[in-house]
């Protein structure tokens, strides 16, 4: 079959070292139908490692409103493929099709209601104004080390009922399981005592085993010793009458802890980085705290923690009016939709008084919406209040230390300064 | 409020996902035990704003009822 070639490069990491590459973006959503983004190793004429580039909001939402055509169990929701035995030792929640999602999704979304959520906050907001009072004191510094990744991390960790002296260990590993989304973990496979191959393990880091330890670490704690906390929910939580099994709760306290501090944290970063360059925004938030709602979601939109998912169909099917083979993969790129001009007017300006803000940070709808939106935008929120209600103004002072990832919207620093008259 | 209309969730469909109780928390409400949608007694909706919140669930676990 002849497909229509990609004119861009959207999947090699190194280009996110300089962004996300948004004019390739541009060129693809412009090209009718779909297109077909080469992806493989580089040399081996016979890899297969294609994939449709998704980047229309209209088509990214189609994808990710039909599960039975596009599944998320077949293959893997990156871009390479995973091998039978990789794939089922990795399985959690994302990579999981009906009825086993059903059954994951249900046991664990009774933990992340917007009733329970709520009853976080005050945690959360103690918190985030501890961590930028500290920030205020020393006059700046990097706003990811000091602020955007303990925020999200203690607040993930408090909530999963883990002990504050592990916070630092477990940002470690997740900062690891990052690298394996790029160009590979700068671990020796045997990391952290690892003999497990790493193929076999979530990010093909040796930093899962040590998150997987740490889990039955705390499972054994707790089924001794039950607390109010979510690893005490997660263990006697039932689905259709059974238990969660071991390598269900583990590889799912593992997305937690990955998933409920990495994006979060990004988010966060692209943020304050978005407020320190449009001073008008962050001067119009302090005036009306009534806009944080909007505010929120336009950072959200702004950042897009997760770049991309992907699906593989399950049969021949069509879509954006391009024929899609049965195995193919399909790729949501949500970088591309949320700067989708046909649905967000002046898709580039960031703008927190958008009041039609569409965007498909936590997904395009369907079943594997973000399990943590609520406590998500909840955590953003307090964070941007506190700031604001001291009054503290950010400033950039040298561009952000990007990560070569084109999984991850990532960080790795980012040196802010807290402005003259902020914190007054 | 013109053209009220009631709204339905598919309990086999809800996974808990929470969207309906964010835009529409007079109507909507999670389980406690369960994290399933739940429409309050007698609630209703104008049309437009059940159109919404039928279109952002993403489950697409509501509907209107007939």
């Amino acid at each position: 079959m002849d497909r229509p070639a990609s004119p861009a490069d959207i999947a090699s990491p190194a280009l996110y070292l300089d962004g996300i590459p948004h004019e390739g973006f541009a060129d693809i959503r412009e090209t009718e139908g779909l297109v077909w983004h080469s992806y493989g190793p580089a040399g081996d004429e016979h890899a297969d490692g294609g994939f449709w580039a998704v980047t229309r909001h209209a088509d990214v939402r189609e994808v990710s409103r039909c599960p039975e055509l596009f599944s998320s169990a077949i293959g893997h929701t990156n871009l390479w493929d995973l091998e039978a035995d990789a794939l089922e030792a990795r399985r959690s929640l994302i990579d999981s099709d009906a009825p086993d999602h059903t059954r994951l999704r249900r046991v664990v979304s009774r933990a992340f209601t917007p009733k329970n959520t709520r009853a976080w906050e005050g945690m959360a907001r103690d918190i985030a104004a501890e961590l930028i009072e500290d920030f205020v004191s020393a006059g700046g510094g990097d706003w990811v080390e000091q602020v955007a990744a303990p925020l999200p991390i203690r607040v993930i960790l408090a909530i999963l009922g883990v002990p504050l002296e592990d916070a630092d260990h477990l940002v470690e590993l997740t900062n690891h399981l990052v690298e394996g989304t790029g160009d590979g973990s700068s671990l020796p496979d045997d990391a952290y005592g690892n003999t497990t191959p790493t193929r076999l393990l979530p990010f093909n880091s040796p930093a899962s085993h040590a998150l997987f330890e740490y889990a039955e670490k705390m499972r054994l704690l707790r089924l001794a010793e039950p607390g109010d906390d979510l690893v005490t929910a997660l263990l006697e939580a039932e689905a259709d009458g059974e238990r969660l099994s071991a390598s269900e709760y583990r590889n799912f306290f593992q997305l937690l802890v990955f998933a409920g501090n990495e994006t979060t944290r990004t988010a966060m970063i692209h943020g304050a980085m978005a407020f320190a360059e449009h001073p008008d925004q962050w001067a119009a938030l302090r005036d009306d705290p009534t806009l944080i709602a909007g505010a929120v979601d336009e950072v959200i939109r702004w950042a897009t923690p997760i770049l991309h998912m992907r699906r593989t169909a399950t049969a021949d099917t069509e879509l954006a009016g391009t024929p899609i083979a049965e195995g193919d993969k399909v790729v949501m790129w949500y970088a591309g939709a949320n700067r989708d001009p046909e649905v967000f007017a002046d898709p580039f300006r960031f703008d927190i008084t958008r009041t039609d803000n569409p965007h498909f940070a936590f997904g395009g709808g369907g079943p594997h919406f973000c399990l943590g939106a609520f406590l998500a935008r909840m955590e953003i929120q307090v964070l941007f209040e506190e700031m604001a209600s001291r009054g503290v103004v950010l400033e950039s002072r040298t561009p952000p230390v990007r990560l070569a990832s084109n999984f991850v919207h990532g960080v790795g620093s980012l040196d802010l300064a807290v402005a003259a008259d902020g914190g007054a | 409020m013109s053209d009220p209309v009631r709204l339905i969730v598919d309990v086999d469909r809800c996974i808990g996902i929470g969207q309906c109780e964010l835009l529409e928390p007079e109507v909507f409400e999670l389980g406690d035990e369960d994290a399933i949608s739940r429409v309050a007694a007698g609630a209703t909706l104008d049309r437009v704003r059940a159109l919404a919140v039928v279109e952002a669930c993403p489950s697409m676990a509501i509907s209107i009822e007939a």
